[in-house]
């Protein structure tokens, strides 16, 4: 995963770096990444900058590869780039803005997420059959954490709400889109955590 | 860490439901880090959130485990060490606990139509095909976990300038808050002997009631002027949950400027 900012599709070419004007535009995409401070699309950076979104993503590229060695990094996240620090030097980060480990999402409310985010949109009761527990608790948690949403109701008895995932919940996992998550059963997971390590 | 139930049998052997061998399939990631409140009560010992389950499906019998011990358990608990979000999913499930025994416990209306059986033949083979599919999701949640965790070691610079809706909390944590709560109740406390109104009291209309005071005050109000000089305990735990709507909802706003000074609630401008 800690390469999912090399986007698809672009071959970082040995030309690039050679190319004076990719390395120009390269550049400016980081200055644009640096103020955001969140995922912005390839779509707006080509319109900043006045390049083709076929060079935006071949100079995103560029820059991923400048920044290897960098305490930053360029990651495809939520339909957009973003520019964040390294998790390596999470530790020494975390001590200088003195913050605490941040609050992770408990077991339960994971299980349910994954149930969601799989399977949207899905009612409640979908969620409750699949793991065969109450899951109000752990809905809730998750609609004000803005991880889910209602996405609207399903047109049957009752007309039970329809949960979808969010915006937020991409940046939460750092997923490009709803297709970046793994394939579910047992090979696609196992082969992410392969990755992680 | 969710078992498969014995599908029937299991609730006659009240006050004996044994909790679950680890589970054989669980895989590698079938250990969670995460500790849940392990409760040990007659008839059942074993994580809360499991005794939760069991009772949903029916396979452990309520009516046989007294929840009134369970709850005393876990308010010792909280009194020992507080971790806040901890307690609140162990009261949540208390609670269900209770409707469901309470549910139990009343006498039931005589049974509608009964729906026509699924083929019983191959039952067995859904709740297999049924566990399969929820031992990939747990699987899937573990992923999610991975993720969580390198995402979490990733900071994005903060945006600059929050406009102050952003901050309904300002140098205030939960815990301060939740200290002059129980500072106040402390001294309803005292006056219980007053305690003899039974007026209802709604949230929304402590909300109305807070929001017009602060509204009044440019300066804001403390947070002890919220509560009548003579307060019952249910108007103070009406009132504090208000207060935790309105700051919810960014109408208000909760400051201290430091630690132990007053803590002080402000309107929010539209």
């Amino acid at each position: 995963m800690m390469d999912a900012g090399t986007p698809t599709g672009v071959a970082v070419e040995a030309t690039a770096a050679s190319d004076v004007a990719l390395v120009r535009l390269a550049a400016a995409v980081e200055s644009v990444l640096f103020v955001a401070g969140g995922p912005v699309p390839a779509r707006r950076l080509a319109e900043v900058t006045g390049a083709s979104p076929e060079d935006v993503e071949r100079a995103v590229a560029v820059l991923h590869a400048r920044l290897a060695d960098s305490g930053l990094l360029v990651q495809a996240v939520a339909g957009g780039y973003q520019l964040g620090t390294r998790p390596e030097h999470a530790d020494v980060v975390r001590r200088f803005l003195q913050t605490e480990h941040r609050e992770r999402l408990s077991r339960g409310a994971l299980e349910v997420l994954a149930i969601i985010a799989y399977r949207q949109p899905c009612t409640r009761g979908d969620i409750e059959q699949l793991r065969g527990a109450r899951s109000d608790w752990h809905i809730d948690r998750l609609l004000e954490r803005q991880l889910i949403r209602a996405v609207g109701r399903r047109e049957a008895l009752g007309r039970p709400v329809l949960f979808g995932t969010t915006d937020l919940f991409l940046r939460y996992f750092g997923l490009r889109d709803l297709r970046d998550l793994p394939p579910l059963g047992d090979r696609g997971v196992q082969a992410l955590l392969d990755t992680l390590g | 860490m969710r078992e498969v139930p014995e599908p029937a049998g299991v609730s006659e052997a009240q006050g004996d439901a044994r909790p679950p061998e680890p589970d054989p399939d669980g895989g590698p990631f079938g250990r969670s880090t995460a500790t849940p409140y392990t409760v040990k009560v007659p008839g059942f010992e074993g994580p809360l959130d499991l005794l939760l389950t069991l009772a949903h499906r029916g396979d452990v019998d309520l009516s046989a485990i007294p929840l009134a011990d369970l709850a005393r358990d876990l308010l010792e608990r909280t009194k020992r060490r507080l971790d806040l979000p901890e307690a609140t999913e162990a009261l949540w499930m208390l609670a269900a606990l209770v409707e469901m025994k309470a549910k139990l416990l009343l006498p039931k209306p005589p049974p509608a139509e009964p729906l026509p059986e699924p083929e019983t033949a191959d039952l067995p083979a859904q709740l297999e095909a049924q566990m399969a599919e929820y031992r990939a999701f747990r699987e899937a949640a573990e992923a999610l976990r991975a993720l969580e965790e390198v995402q979490q070691r990733i900071f994005l610079r903060p945006p600059q300038d929050p406009g102050p809706a952003d901050l309904p909390l300002v140098g205030l944590s939960l815990d301060e808050l939740f200290r002059a709560f129980a500072a106040v109740l402390e001294r309803a406390r005292r006056n219980q002997a007053a305690e003899v109104v039974t007026e209802p009291i709604r949230v929304v209309d402590r909300m109305a009631a807070i929001l017009q005071a602060v509204r009044r005050a440019p300066e804001g109000i403390t947070f002890d002027e919220l509560f009548p000089e003579q307060v019952t305990t249910v108007m103070i735990v009406v009132t504090f949950l208000a207060l935790l709507e309105l700051i919810r909802e960014r109408k208000v706003r909760a400051e201290q400027d430091g630690p132990l000074a007053p803590i002080r609630v402000r309107a929010v401008a539209a």
